[in-house]
């Protein structure tokens, strides 16, 4: 009974083959494919080639599974099994699956497909993250390079002004001190940016006077304004309270960013600043600062294009200057500070550029108030030694001269780290300006050494001239025992600030 | 009779063993992955070029693992010389180099190997010094399926070896 079935329902999928030890085709079945007799099996797929390595061992089975035969137009994907009977005659057995592999073929395809696809991804991040990286070091490094030339550049500029010039030389050095601010401006743009990308930008909290902070950038304006041509209108608000928490360089950059725009984009009129109070609420102020002018505007179309970095307009590429990073800068320091910035602007009607930031409120108090180079002149009593610790010459320079300039002190400048605190036992020292790129030694650990030493000479104070600029690093060196940072590059009214505030 | 060898191409799944052998019998290349199962074999008469005979080589394309020792073993069987291909692009797939090639060498005792480090197109310098800096002494070719660099030279070298 079962035979008949068996007849019936037998699964035409299995060839047999048998051939001798050469591979001559002796007999087939021909189920799957037609084999001519007496031919070279090996002639017939490259599969079987392999039985030149079998025919040597005899009464022994081989199994192949998966094997994709070629047969004329078809494929095959098999099992194959190799008997090797009696010399010179040998069984091929060939199971066609290709329906089953197919199938399989299917959940193989999917699965590597989607590791692979991973991997790529993996490594794609890991790769943008390494260039992320470089970039960001890069521009750290480079900025950092070029604050050593820039001071020097900034000081002596400064320096020749007050000098007895030609109003032409006056004019020419005027030139080179406002391209230095520029390319001040720029290298702490492109800092900020990395600083941005790399998520080291960090608000500080502290108090300050607005007050002060609006007439200091007014002041500053005020000249750069009135060079152009152009007309600067102030209004401060009354109501506006004198003293907020928050930070105040960064209030002062957006400020500064969307003033230094203003002129930048304009030829003629007027440059306006209005900063007022919106409300004030639950200890905090909103303040709205809003900045116009009346230059070349900006199609509403690019509108939200200006905040975009590296961004460049028609009408802009005229007078060859990017709006570069500033905007993107100011956007994101005032999102930061949880504020709005907006834009309303007209092909030649102008810009106004409005952004609303709020500021905890703080206790009016007055000796936050800070003195003023010529209050705290009047001071000094003697004249006050000052050590330079630095061996970049652009600087010692720098230094000497705006201290030589000043009268009321001598300098003594070391070049080697070993000499500090020999030198400051064995000599008067009222301050210390201490750099922090003396090749192979740090500031931090020449500062430390001096705290440590004993009662008379570990008070002294101590200034970093520092080409870091990260908070951490900046806060490293305060933990270190420094009195204070000066941060490079620095013109001569910081330095002297420094110096008049830390001398007894 | 033109005496044939067999060759062995093993390696990660994707990297390119299939494009490589179609590359060197068809010289063909398509961007697109079809996942090889089991085995692939194709042949081809290539001449060695010192002493003008004609050799064949017959080329197992077997199905990619990411474990040398899941191969089956049956598809091993009598190989003349093996070419063990990675993905230049894909680390994964070199990870484990050393540690694949030794069980080679272990188990299949003087059968040459040509270690291959694949897709070298889409790779730079700096990418490959950084990447294969510590066994690229082992890796004997850098070739290209798609651009088909180095693959001719890869299969002859292979060739002149075994005959
Ligand atoms: N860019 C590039 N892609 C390649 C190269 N070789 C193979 N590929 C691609 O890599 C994928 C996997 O190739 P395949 O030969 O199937 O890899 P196998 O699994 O090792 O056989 C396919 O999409 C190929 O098009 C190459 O040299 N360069
Ligand atoms: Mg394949």
């Amino acid at each position: 009974m079962l035979d008949n079935y068996k007849k019936k329902y037998h699964k035409h999928n299995f060839q047999y083959i048998l051939i001798d030890d050469y591979g001559n085709v002796i007999e087939s079945d021909d189920t799957l494919f037609f084999i001519k007799r007496h031919c070279k099996i090996q002639n017939i797929h490259p599969f079987f080639e392999i039985l030149e390595n079998l025919n040597i061992i005899k009464n022994e089975c081989f199994e192949f599974s998966c094997i994709h035969i070629e047969f004329k137009t078809n494929t095959f994907i098999t099992d194959i099994t190799i008997y090797s009977e009696k010399s010179n005659e040998n069984l091929i057995v060939i199971e066609d699956l290709t329906k089953h592999y197919n199938n399989y073929q299917l959940t193989a395809q999917t699965r590597n497909e989607s590791i692979i696809n991973s991997q790529v991804l993996e490594l794609k991040n890991e790769y943008l993250l390494e260039k992320e990286a470089f970039k960001n070091n890069f521009i750290a490094n480079f900025s950092h390079q070029l604050r050593n030339p820039i001071t020097a550049s900034i000081i002596f500029s400064e320096l020749l002004i007050d000098s007895d010039l030609s109003s032409d030389q006056k004019n020419y050095i005027n030139i080179i001190k406002s391209a230095n601010r520029d390319l001040k401006n720029r290298i702490e743009d492109v800092l900020d940016l990395s600083k941005i990308e790399s998520g080291k930008l960090i608000l500080v909290d502290k108090v300050f006077s607005l007050e002060e902070l609006l007439n200091e950038l007014i002041e500053a304006y005020k000249h750069l304004i009135t060079k152009k041509n152009l007309e600067f209108n102030y209004i401060l608000d009354p109501k506006l309270p004198e003293y907020l928490n928050g930070d105040s360089y960064r209030l002062k950059q957006i400020v500064g960013n969307l003033l230094d725009n203003a002129i930048k984009f304009t030829k003629k009129g007027s440059i306006n600043l209005s900063v007022s109070l919106n409300y004030e609420r639950a200890n905090k102020a909103n303040i709205q600062i809003a900045v116009s002018d009346t230059g070349i505007g900006i199609h509403p179309e690019n509108h939200e294009l200006i905040f975009v970095r590296f961004k460049k307009f028609p009408s802009v590429i005229e007078n060859n200057n990017g709006i570069g990073l500033g905007l993107s800068i100011v956007r994101y320091l005032v999102l930061k500070m949880n504020g709005n910035i907006n834009v309303e602007s007209e092909v030649n009607g102008g810009s106004k550029f409005t952004c609303n930031i709020s500021f905890k409120l703080t206790r009016y108090n007055k000796s936050l108030k800070n003195k003023l180079v010529e209050d705290l002149k009047g001071n000094l009593a003697s004249k006050q030694s000052i050590l330079l610790v630095e061996n970049a010459e652009l600087i010692q320079l720098s230094v000497l001269k705006i201290i030589a300039n000043e009268g009321g002190f001598y300098l003594n400048i070391i070049t080697n780290g070993n000499d500090v605190v020999p030198h400051i036992i064995n000599h008067n020292v009222d301050l210390i300006l201490l750099s922090n790129t003396i090749e192979g030694f740090s500031a931090m650990d020449i500062t430390t050494s001096i705290r440590n030493l004993s009662k008379e000479y570990r008070k002294t104070p101590i200034v970093v001239i520092s080409s870091e600029v990260f908070k951490e690093d900046l806060k490293r060196f305060k933990q270190a025992g420094a009195n204070a940072i000066l941060p490079k590059p620095f013109d001569k009214k910081s330095l002297l600030e420094k110096i008049y505030k830390y001398v007894k | 009779m033109i005496t044939s060898k067999k060759i062995v191409l093993i390696g990660h799944f994707g990297v390119g063993k299939t494009s490589l052998i179609r590359r060197f019998v068809e010289n063909t290349f398509s961007e697109d992955y079809k996942v090889t199962i089991g085995v692939h074999i194709s042949k081809k008469t290539i001449e060695i070029s010192d002493n003008k005979t004609s050799v064949s080589l017959v080329i197992w394309d077997l199905e990619g693992q990411d474990d040398i020792k899941k191969t089956r073993t049956s598809y091993l069987l009598g190989t003349h010389g093996f070419i063990y291909v990675f993905d230049l692009s894909r680390p994964e797939t070199f990870k484990n180099l050393k540690s694949e090639l030794s069980f080679l060498s272990e188990n299949y005792k003087n059968i040459p190997v040509k270690v291959v480090g694949n897709k070298v197109d889409l790779v730079n310098k700096a990418y490959l010094t950084q990447h294969t800096g510590t066994f690229k002494p082992l890796v004997e070719f850098f070739v290209s399926a798609k651009t088909g660099s180095r693959v001719e030279s890869l299969f002859s070298k292979l060739a002149r070896e075994l005959f």
